[in-house]
């Protein structure tokens, strides 16, 4: 995409599944599509295990070598970079103490969670990326709520992680989500006050922070100067009140397993009754001269191709912005 | 420069709530279609004769679904697809005494396109199943020659040119009839389109058929395939594309492996001075587990990058020459 925007495309939807997504040549026609839609920069979300040979830092090196031998793989479809990976700490893995469950929100995790992050760390440094996009606290419905020393708790290990990440030169992105426990405006702005703002931001993604009620547009115009990447996607819905404290809100929520029985929240840009307000927030977006990068996500939606190429023509026909 | 005519073939199936169906499924899914065509830079859409009623009550008119294409940076519909794939008691294009049925249904498929922008290409299969339709005689050829001269003549007066895609299964498949029949048929009425994968099947090298008839030629259905017919799966009844035993999926995008050498063809083309459309066509791009969408999107970046370079290099071999 040529813009003054910088634009990037998240590979999460292909990688649907432990076992899928696995082949090289199935990657490659995933990296020409995004690439044939006018993105020549990718972003990685984090798994776990041998299959996860294009998210798990480890296992991308064990398939291509070394950080220049994954560039190359890229290459080969015309895709020349990565500007973001995603990882949550919350998420159990192989590779981090055998499928240890810890989180940010219990002091006695935190030593744990920073050794966890050097893997990214080092990959993303070493194959230039720019952000290190994090979960930065689990969802509310697995522990008490956060009061604000909880909040500085959580605090506290991203700061730690964020000296990491800014003495590797990259930046260190909270990602709110709509089921996280840190749910409202008032506690994200808590999350973010209790981190520093030189190594520490925001990772703002307009559908997640629709769905959980704060708007994405009023809230980057309060807030951009601690807002340093973006994940761009719709919704048709928002959270009508406490859906996200239901037991297993991952399915009882977000996938339709009960209350209203919504099965799919997220949506490619243009979706019909679509609730964010993309061109606005893009507009506030190029208001700012928003330096980092712009990366749209067809997350939990369906064919990833399709919905890479209706982003695209959203991109190219809705925002004006030039393929090549 | 790139080349910019890039149409598509009007195959696609995408998941619906009644399982994978066309687009035609509904005018969102149809929208949602056409979009994802424009945003990979496709300009013509070619399609077929039975779709057009239903984009018709879709769009308010078969132009009105061609302004759709147009707002979404399409320059027109390029070309529709006619066919009499099975030979029945109706229509057999190698029986003379269903020729003016045909002739009718063709005029009745003019009819629809009226007030479009300039359809350019009225394709057809001229012929039935070969198993329908052997033995294959010269006869038989001459016949078939003139049901499409008769053809050409109608769609000629509609602005349109009739060209003829040659199965691999159908009546006419080999070089030599491939031959005899553009030679049974008026250079002025019937012309050629060249199917990459249905002649690389049939055993027939499409690139060296379009050098020896780049002057009938009026476009290509760029698909790849990963094999050529050895077990004469050309004459299984009653359908050799889905039923052939020995080969379950003969179609493929480019840049899969396949045996067609594109950039070659690509050369040939800039070198040859043809200046029509070029059209990219997934069949039953689902077998396997395939998706449409991302077939498209693999095509266009072949187009993009390795096709782009062939054009480019070809072309800077023409002015070298000059």
């Amino acid at each position: 995409m040529r813009d003054t925007l910088r634009w990037a495309y998240a590979l999460n939807q292909w990688n649907v599944r432990l076992d899928v997504f696995v082949r090289h040549e199935e990657q490659q026609r995933a990296l020409k599509t995004v690439s044939a839609c006018g993105f020549d920069t990718i972003e990685l979300a984090s798994g776990t295990g041998r299959w996860d040979n294009i998210s798990r830092p480890e296992v991308i090196l064990a398939n291509h070598g070394s950080h220049e031998g994954f560039l190359d793989f890229l290459r080969r479809a015309k895709v020349q970079g990565v500007s973001s990976i995603f990882w949550d700490p919350q998420a159990p893995t192989e590779e981090e103490e055998g499928y240890a469950f810890r989180s940010t929100a219990n002091p006695g995790d935190s030593d744990a969670i920073v050794e966890w992050a050097e893997p990214f760390v080092d990959f993303l440094a070493g194959v230039g990326g720019e952000q290190l996009v994090v979960r930065p606290v689990g969802s509310a419905w697995m522990s008490p709520p956060l009061d604000p020393d909880g909040i500085k708790v959580v605090g506290d290990v991203w700061n730690r992680i964020g000296e990491l990440t800014s003495a590797a030169g990259l930046g260190l992105a909270l990602h709110y989500d709509c089921l996280g426990a840190v749910h409202t405006q008032e506690e994200l702005v808590g999350l973010l006050d209790a981190t520093d703002p030189a190594t520490v931001g925001l990772a703002l993604d307009t559908a997640e922070f629709t769905i959980g009620g704060i708007d994405p547009v009023a809230f980057y115009r309060e807030h951009a100067d601690r807002v340093t990447h973006v994940h761009l996607k719709d919704t048709r819905y928002a959270d009508a009140g406490e859906e996200y404290r239901m037991p297993g809100a991952e399915s009882t929520m977000l996938k339709g397993g009960a209350g209203r029985r919504i099965e799919r929240w997220f949506y490619e840009l243009g979706t019909e009754g679509g609730l964010v307000d993309v061109t606005g927030f893009v507009a506030a977006l190029r208001e700012r001269d928003f330096p980092g990068w712009v990366v749209v996500e067809s997350d939990h939606g369906g064919n990833p191709a399709e919905l890479a190429m209706l982003n695209s023509w959203y991109l190219q026909r809705e925002l004006g912005v030039p393929k090549s | 420069m790139a080349w910019t005519k890039w149409s598509y073939m009007d195959h696609w199936v995408t998941e619906t709530p009644q399982g994978p169906q066309p687009p035609s499924f509904n005018r969102a899914y149809m929208d949602r279609y056409v979009k994802q065509l424009s945003a990979l830079g496709f300009t013509g859409f070619d399609t077929f004769f039975f779709y057009l009623p239903l984009y018709a009550g879709m769009y308010g008119g078969v132009p009105g679904f061609e302004r759709f294409l147009q707002d979404n940076g399409f320059e027109k519909i390029t070309g529709i697809f006619s066919a009499y794939p099975s030979a029945t008691r109706y229509t057999a294009p190698h029986v003379r005494e269903t020729h003016d049925r045909i002739v009718a249904d063709c005029t009745n498929t003019l009819r629809m396109c009226e007030g479009l922008t300039g359809v350019e290409n009225f394709i057809v299969m001229p012929t039935s199943t070969y198993h329908q339709s052997e033995p294959v005689t010269d006869d038989t050829i001459k016949v078939v020659a003139d049901l499409w001269n008769r053809v050409g003549r109608l769609t000629l007066e509609h602005g349109m040119t009739t060209t003829c895609h040659f199965e691999f299964w159908g009546a006419i498949r080999t070089r030599e009839q491939v031959d005899t029949f553009l030679e049974y048929t008026d250079p002025e009425l019937v012309h050629f389109f060249c199917d990459t994968a249905q002649h690389t099947i049939a055993g027939v090298d499409p690139v060296q058929l379009f050098r020896d008839h780049s002057d009938r030629c009026t476009g290509f259905h760029f698909k790849d395939t990963k094999n050529v017919d050895e077990h004469e799966a050309y004459r299984t009844p009653p359908d050799p594309e889905l039923m052939a035993p020995e080969v379950t999926r003969w179609f493929y995008e480019m840049g899969e492996g396949g045996l067609v050498d594109f950039p070659a063809l690509m050369k040939e083309i800039v070198a040859s001075g043809y200046d029509g459309w070029l059209t990219v066509e997934h069949d039953k791009a689902e077998l396997g587990g395939g998706s449409y969408a991302e077939a498209t999107a693999v095509a266009k970046w072949y187009i993009d990058n390795v096709l782009a370079e062939a054009e480019a290099e070809a072309r800077a071999e023409l002015e070298a020459a000059r």
